[in-house]
This record gives C-alpha cells, sequence and structure tokens, in this order.
C-alpha cells in the first residue's frame, strides 16, 4: 500500500478518533476528571446505531440525530450517577467511579447484543471512490466530513456564544461560576450529555468499518485519554491534533510491521514522552498554582 | 504476661472496631478448620492471595494517594517468573519465590523514575501504559511465556523436598504469608512514618514544607505494592497451576481496585473483607451469569457513593454514632532543650537577592532582594498581588525562580526543593490553611516532627513495641499547642475548629519542627483586636527562643507593634525596608497602598 493511502487511512480513521478525544476532552474540561466509560460510551452508540439500523433500514446519517439523543440521556445518567454524587471526592474517585460504570455498560453489551462483534450499516452507501491507485470508501469520507462539521460547530459555540463562555467559566471555577450566577451543575450535565452525544456519534460512525463488540470500548478510552495528554490536557484543539497523530501513528507501524508492535510502541512512546515532558508534549493549558 | 500487659492488650482490643473484626476472623478461621469442603478450601486460598495483592495496592492507592493501574501487572510479572522458572528450569519455591518478588520491584524501581513525578492522571495513565506493553509481551513472546495460551503444568510449592500438595496444608501456607504481609503493613503504617503518608496525600505542599521527601514516600509505597503483587502472583501460579495472560489484564486490574474501595483503602481489614466479600460474591453470583458483572460493577459503585472509606470505614463510622467516639487523653507535654545558640552571627540568617519569577506574562517577582538578621521580626507588607506570598513560596522552595539567588546561613539553597530547605530549619505557614481536616489537631502538629524523627521504610517495619517516635512527636506537639494556646481543642478532629484555631494549630506545627526561621503568612487574618494583641505576645517569645519570624501581614497596626522592621513589597520589587515608622511615612509606600497624589500618613488610614 503506498504511503499516501496510508495517510489518507490514517486521517480517516483519525476523524473518527478526533470525535472520541473532543467528547472526553468536554467532560475533562467540565469535571476535572477522567471518565474511563468514554470508550463503553462510544461502543454504546455503535450499538445504538445497530439496533436503529435494524428496526429501520435506513442510511446511519439520518439516524445519527437520534443516535445523539439518546447517547445525551445516557451522558445525563451517567453523570447523576457517577459524577454528582461525587462532586466533592477527589478526582480519582470519579476515574474509578466511571471505570466501574464502563464495566456495567460493557456487560449491558453483552446481555443485550450477544459477546460477537456487529457492524452498523454505512452512513451512506458502502462502496469506495477511486483516484489512481488511492481508494477511499464513502464511510471515510462521510466520516471525515461529519467530523470537520461536528468540530467546527463545538468551536463556534465554544468561542462564539453564551452557552460556551459560560461552559468554559464553568470549566475553570465551578464555585466561582456559580457565585456569579451561571448554573454549573446544569451546565455540568449538560456537557455530560454532549461528551457522550459526540461519543456516538463517533460510535455510529465507527461501527460500520470497525464493528462493534462488548469489550471494543477500552482501548478508545486508552486513545482518548493518550491524545488528551499528548495534545496538552484540557486543550480541545490538542485533543483534535493528539488523535489524529494516535490514529496516524498506528495506520502507519501496523502497516508495515503489526498492529500489536503499533499499540506496543504507541505505549512506550508515550512513557518517554513522559520521561521528557511530565505534562505531555504542549503542556497544560492552565498553569496549576500552589 | 504480667497482668499490665493484659490490660494494655485488652485496652487495644477493645478500642474501636477491632473486636468484632477479632470474632470475625476467628469465624472464619473456625469455618476453614471445621466445615470448609474442598471447594472452599480453594476459594479461601485465592481470597488469601487477593488480600496480599490489596495489601500492596494499598500502599500505593491508599497511603501514597496515587491510582496505580499497574497492580496487576506487577501480579502478572510474579506468576511468570514462578512459571517459567519452575517450567523449564525445575527450580524449587525457596528460588522462585523470592525472585517472583524482586523482578516485579526491579520493574518498579526502574519505571519509579520517570513515572513516580508524574501527577494524578498522568500517573495513572503511564501506569497504564506500562501494564499494556508488559501484557503484549506476555502474548506475543510466546516461546517463553507461552502466549495467550501461557504456561500450564506449575508445580506445587517445593519447600527443599517438601511439597505442599493437599488443599488445606495450601491455604494454611498462603494465610501464614498473609499474616506477614498484615504484619509489615501494620508496623509500616502504624507510627510517625506512616503517619507522613496521610499528610503527605492529603497536601502535598504542607507536606513538603514540613520537610517530608514526598518523592522518596512514593518510591517506597510503589516498591513496596510491587513487592506484595509479585508474591501474590507467585502463590496464584502455584494453586491453579497455570500463569496466562488473565493473569496481568485489566480486568484483574479492575477487580483488585474494586476490592479495595470495597474494603477500605488504608485498612488491613479492609484488604481481607474486600478481597473475601468479592471473590465469595463472584461464586454466588455465578448463577446470574451475565447479569454477575452488571450486578458486581453496580455494587461496587454503591459502596463507592456511600461508603468514602470502604465497608470497613462505614463500620467505624457506624461504632462512633452509636458508641460516640472516645476522645482520647492528650499526652503530657514534653519540652526540649533547645540546642543553645551560638553567638549571633554576623552575615544574615537570610539574604534573597535580586530574585525574578514570572507566571506567565506576570512578573510576580521582579529583582525583590532582602536580608534577615538572626533573631529578629521583620514585617512583610505591600499590596494584594504585589508578590508576598510568591516571594514565601521561593524562599521555602515551592516555587522555583527563574533568576536571583536565596541563601540560608551561608547556604545557596536557590535551586533547593522544598523538603530539603525545611530540614534545614525553615518553616512557615499558609494564607490559606493547609491542614488535615480529618486528623486532630495535635496529630496535626505532630506531623512535623515526620521528617526528623519519623526514621525510614526498613526502620519502620523494625519496630517493636510501641512507636516512641509517635510518642515523642505528640508530646512535643502539646508542648508547640501550649505556646499558641489551644490546649485546650488539641483533640478534636481540625476540620470542626473555628477558623482563629486553625491559624494557631498551624503556627503549632510549623514551631514543632523546631526552627531557626518562622515564615508565618497572614497569622492575624480574622483575628479580633484581642487575639491580635495575644498572637503578637507569642510571636515576640518565639523570637525571644532565638527563632527569627518574618510576617506577611496586611494589618499594620499589628505589625507596627511587633515587628523591629517593615519589608514593603510592590509589584514584585522591595520599594522600602527600615523601621516600622519611617516606612509607613515613606511616600513610595503611600503611593503604592492608596494610590498617587495622597499624602495621608498610612495610620490614618488603617488605624
Amino acid at each position: 500500500m503506498s504511503l499516501l493511502q496510508l495517510l489518507i487511512n490514517g486521517v480517516a480513521l483519525g476523524a473518527a478518533y478526533a470525535l472520541v478525544a473532543l467528547g472526553f476532552v468536554f467532560i475533562v474540561n467540565a469535571t476535572g476528571a477522567v471518565n474511563f466509560a468514554h470508550g463503553d460510551l462510544v461502543m454504546a452508540g455503535g450499538y445504538a446505531a445497530v439496533g436503529l439500523g435494524a428496526l429501520a433500514p435506513v442510511p446511519i446519517l439520518l439516524l445519527l440525530p437520534l443516535v445523539a439523543v439518546i447517547m445525551f440521556v445516557l451522558g445525563l445518567a451517567l453523570a447523576l450517577l457517577a459524577y454528582f454524587p461525587l462532586i466533592n471526592r477527589p478526582p480519582s474517585t470519579v476515574f474509578i467511579s466511571t471505570l466501574l460504570c464502563g464495566i456495567i455498560l460493557q456487560n449491558a453489551f453483552v446481555v443485550l447484543f450477544g459477546p460477537q462483534a456487529r457492524a452498523a450499516p454505512p452512513l451512506i452507501v458502502s462502496g469506495a471512490w477511486h483516484l489512481g491507485q488511492i481508494e477511499i470508501s464513502v464511510q471515510a469520507i462521510g466520516t471525515m466530513v461529519v467530523a470537520a462539521v461536528l468540530i467546527a460547530l463545538q468551536y463556534m459555540v465554544f468561542a462564539r456564544t453564551q452557552i460556551g463562555r459560560r461552559l468554559r467559566a464553568t470549566a475553570e471555577d465551578r464555585q466561582m461560576a456559580q457565585a456569579i450566577g451561571i448554573p454549573a451543575y446544569a451546565l455540568i450535565a449538560a456537557t455530560f450529555g454532549l461528551g457522550t452525544a459526540l461519543a456516538g456519534i463517533a460510535g455510529a460512525l465507527l461501527a460500520n468499518q470497525f464493528f462493534v463488540y462488548p469489550t471494543g470500548g477500552i482501548p478508545l478510552s486508552v486513545f482518548a485519554y493518550i491524545a488528551v495528554v499528548i495534545g496538552g490536557w484540557g486543550s480541545i484543539a490538542g485533543a483534535v491534533i493528539g488523535a489524529m497523530m494516535i490514529s496516524l501513528f498506528q495506520v502507519v507501524v501496523s502497516a508495515y510491521v503489526s498492529y500489536a508492535v503499533a499499540t506496543g510502541l504507541l505505549y512506550a512512546t508515550l512513557l518517554l514522552i513522559f520521561v521528557v515532558r511530565p505534562r505531555g508534549i504542549f503542556g497544560e493549558r492552565v498553569q496549576r498554582r500552589a | 504476661m504480667s497482668r499490665k500487659e493484659i490490660s494494655v492488650l485488652a485496652s487495644w482490643l477493645l478500642a474501636g472496631i477491632r473486636l468484632p473484626l477479632a470474632l470475625g476472623a476467628v469465624a472464619l478461621a473456625g469455618y476453614a478448620i471445621f466445615f470448609a469442603g474442598p471447594f472452599d478450601l480453594r476459594i479461601l486460598t485465592i481470597c488469601g492471595i487477593y488480600t496480599l495483592l490489596v495489601l500492596g495496592f494499598q500502599f500505593v492507592f491508599g497511603h501514597a494517594g496515587a491510582v496505580s493501574l499497574a497492580q496487576a501487572t506487577f501480579f502478572g510479572i510474579g506468576g511468570y517468573v514462578t512459571g517459567i522458572l519452575a517450567t523449564k528450569f525445575g527450580v524449587g519455591f525457596l528460588v522462585t519465590f523470592p525472585l517472583s518478588i524482586a523482578v516485579p520491584v526491579l520493574l518498579a524501581v526502574i519505571v519509579a523514575v520517570p513515572v513516580l513525578k508524574l501527577e494524578d492522571h498522568y500517573f495513572s495513565l503511564a501506569t497504564l501504559g506500562i501494564g499494556l506493553v508488559v501484557l503484549l509481551f506476555a502474548i506475543q513472546w510466546s516461546d517463553v511465556t507461552g502466549g495467550t495460551n501461557g504456561l500450564p503444568g506449575i508445580p506445587s510449592i517445593d519447600i527443599a523436598g517438601f511439597v505442599i500438595a493437599d488443599r488445606r496444608s495450601m491455604l494454611w501456607f498462603v494465610w501464614a504469608v498473609v499474616v506477614i504481609g498484615c504484619l509489615i503493613s501494620f508496623q509500616v503504617t502504624r507510627g510517625l512514618y506512616g503517619h507522613a503518608f496521610h499528610l503527605m496525600r492529603e497536601d502535598r505542599a504542607a507536606a513538603s514544607a514540613l520537610g517530608l521527601n514526598i518523592a522518596h514516600l512514593r518510591f517506597a509505597a510503589f516498591i513496596l505494592s510491587a513487592a506484595y503483587a509479585g508474591a501474590a502472583g507467585a502463590l496464584m501460579a502455584h494453586v491453579i497451576h497455570v500463569v496466562s495472560p488473565e493473569n496481568l489484564d485489566l480486568s484483574l486490574m479492575v477487580m483488585c481496585l474494586t476490592m479495595t474501595v470495597i474494603g477500605g483503602r488504608t485498612r488491613i481489614a479492609g484488604a481481607i473483607l474486600g478481597a473475601i466479600l468479592i471473590v465469595y460474591l463472584r461464586e454466588w453470583f455465578r448463577v446470574l451469569e451475565n447479569y454477575y458483572m452488571i450486578a458486581y460493577g453496580s455494587a461496587a459503585l454503591i459502596v463507592l457513593i456511600l461508603a468514602p472509606y470502604g465497608l470497613i470505614g462505614a463500620v467505624e463510622r457506624l461504632r462512633r454514632m452509636v458508641f460516640g467516639s472516645s476522645v482520647e487523653k492528650p499526652p503530657s507535654a514534653l519540652v526540649r532543650a533547645r540546642p543553645a545558640a551560638g553567638s549571633a552571627r554576623a552575615e544574615p540568617l537570610l539574604s534573597v537577592h535580586d530574585v525574578t519569577l514570572a507566571f506567565g506574562g506576570v512578573r510576580a517577582l521582579d529583582g525583590a532582594g532582602l536580608s534577615l538578621r538572626e533573631g529578629e521580626i521583620v514585617g512583610l507588607i505591600g499590596p494584594n498581588g504585589s508578590g508576598k506570598t510568591t516571594l514565601l513560596n521561593v524562599i521555602s522552595g515551592l516555587y522555583l525562580c527563574d533568576h536571583g539567588q536565596v541563601d540560608f546561613m551561608g547556604r545557596d539553597i536557590t535551586r533547593a526543593p522544598a523538603h530539603e530547605i525545611a530540614r534545614l530549619g525553615v518553616a512557615r505557614t499558609f494564607q490559606h490553611i493547609h491542614l488535615v481536616d480529618d486528623l486532630s489537631a495535635l496529630d496535626n502538629i505532630a506531623m512535623a516532627r515526620a521528617a526528623f524523627d519519623g526514621g525510614g521504610l526498613l526502620q519502620a517495619i523494625t519496630t517493636l513495641g510501641p512507636d516512641h517516635a509517635l510518642e515523642t512527636a505528640r508530646r512535643l506537639a502539646m508542648t508547640a499547642a501550649d505556646r499558641v494556646g489551644i490546649t485546650g481543642a488539641v483533640m478534636e478532629p481540625c476540620g470542626g475548629l473555628p477558623y482563629g484555631t486553625r491559624r494557631r494549630v498551624e503556627i503549632a506545627r510549623a514551631l514543632a519542627m523546631e526552627p531557626k526561621l518562622l515564615l508565618l503568612d497572614e497569622p492575624a487574618a480574622g483575628l479580633n483586636e484581642q487575639e491580635q494583641l495575644d498572637l503578637a505576645d507569642r510571636i515576640r517569645s518565639f523570637a525571644a527562643d532565638g527563632i527569627t519570624v518574618m510576617v506577611v501581614e496586611h494589618n499594620l497596626v499589628f505589625l507596627s507593634a511587633l515587628v523591629e522592621r517593615l519589608i514593603c513589597l510592590e509589584r514584585g520589587k522591595v520599594i522600602a525596608s527600615g523601621l516600622p515608622d519611617a516606612v509607613r511615612r515613606e511616600p513610595a509606600v503611600i503611593e503604592a497602598y492608596l494610590g498617587l497624589g495622597n499624602a495621608l500618613p498610612l495610620t490614618a488610614v488603617t488605624s
């Protein structure tokens, strides 16, 4: 396979990863905590697409809004169960509670859909376009377009709208935000909902090419975690860049060596990054003060 | 045993929830001896192994407060070392067991350097990464590890020809190792050394300012966790006779985490309870098939939400609710003679020279300089944001300055870490109170001795009988409490004390370090006039003992009556220094406080 083809595949996968990381960093920003159920929520989105696709045989593109709504509600439930009861505890507690929610989700998938891998219908149609030697599947193009639209949309919301400013204020300092009349709890809940909806859309996009299976979310949680760490903790643009770097790394190394080596090298590289830069390549968005 | 020893033992047993725990342990042992069938014997053996795993995890997760995700990895490595040595080289237990502990410890030592300095989520991710790399090795390196199938045929324990083959003997052997593990854990955590972990995980800034080397404590916890995990992994390999990638994957890690959260993260009984409960729940819930893991996850989540300190913590709280908390009697004060102050040196005790520190674009300190003579009381004033607290942080080593130099007793401490500076004799209090809320005021103060008298890990493990270091620390703390006038409140948890008392607890804690230089950050904030006068008297008495004091304050009336010299900071620079009255009349100082063109002397405004 030519390098150009690999890069295209990498970017297509990276677009889906970017959506995963984007939802993850939303929740990091709202709560300062790692949501380790995030990958499982991606799988939940994939399963939602599988289930809805079985009920209504239409392209997934038409079902995406419905997937997003279902996932938004699931995100609210997650916030109520795993975040709000622990709001005054150290962030590591939320890490553990979301980890446990992830376990519950994984086994709920087994009960509802069985242990085998499932595939969702394509975004629009299956098939591919050919440009000389290069082949791009319609699904890959659709994934990139949907990801680009959603990333641009969230950028607009955060940078330009009042609600985006309020979300940022809440992330920065919850108590201060409350003191100036921002409904911080409602916004945190909304952030969980939005982050989960993004995870769900990513899952619905991935579920056609890469299948969904009950434990498939674990590596995605780890990838999102790594993407946010290398992109700079809390940085939204950094998360997208980090996700792209991971997918390109994976696709290129897997093609030349093997997937196992690619994954091993990814973690090893991460550890090396930590040796040199204990707070990720780009540092933290906000400098901590004693 | 003498009558006195028996009564001491009896009162120890009756304190807290030890009696029901002891009864529970006896009941469990009785069940294992008289009623357990072969299946139960196996299950209880596995409970013992997981207890060992969790005991180790408690060091790093419970005591050091770091969510390590490498505990299962160390467990798996211990198992593989035993498996490889026993099946490929036919080596006996006396060789495989120590090596199964040594290899995970070695890995922990190697990764500790980069990993342990990471904070919170970076640490978790890094340990997760290590675990996943090791897992890939276990799967891919199949010539040695047997790949996904693992290594079967691991023999039973063979100690120089004496083979432990039957299930009952194995049960006793494993639980004997667990008892040793419990004893070591108890030794490490019970004394002054172990108390340091509590402060370190709650409040790193305060711990460093008290001279505690956080890196050392975290290292000790990490190494111990690896050693326990390796031992547990080796025993597991002998019990189930096979080692496979399942021994080090994430689901085992999640189980270990769940056991610790459910049982209790710092209590030995919590490790035992958590392990037994989860292993038995798994057996009981097996009828639920796929729903089992959902029930298990939900149960753990409920405990996490409702019982922050695990089930053991919940039982302890229940006991306090029913029987009330037994208020211990405060210990008698111990006054230790200060080393005779040498003749006052000519050179300054502390000199700060041209210190600069910028946060992003803000220059918090911009060429600040000052010097303190031994035994004097100096006030540091300046408008909000002028860099007073930043300067204290640079002196005490919590911040590293960009340029400049700080000398203490003729030694360059500019780049020295906070704990070393504290050990040289620089004590401080914080503008925002840094105390451990759930510990008594006395124990908060006693923590000041941990860095000096706490000893090391090995000393903690080998101390037999009562820990005299802790006793002495608490008696010295009593003296310090007396000197700030809070003896009546010392046995109460700090969280419930009034603001002014909490400030005094901090001062007493700094004093208990027996420092040469005491840096007080707004000690009079929130005190009424009478309390301020009282505090000023007490600070004077510290100086009379030869302690040099620098007080950061806004309250000029309080300061003017107390200090010999005032130093005024403005925008990170010293703009005036000298006798209080002179500094207060200095036009630059008035301008800094009141803005341009205001010629009123400061007394008119602040008094």
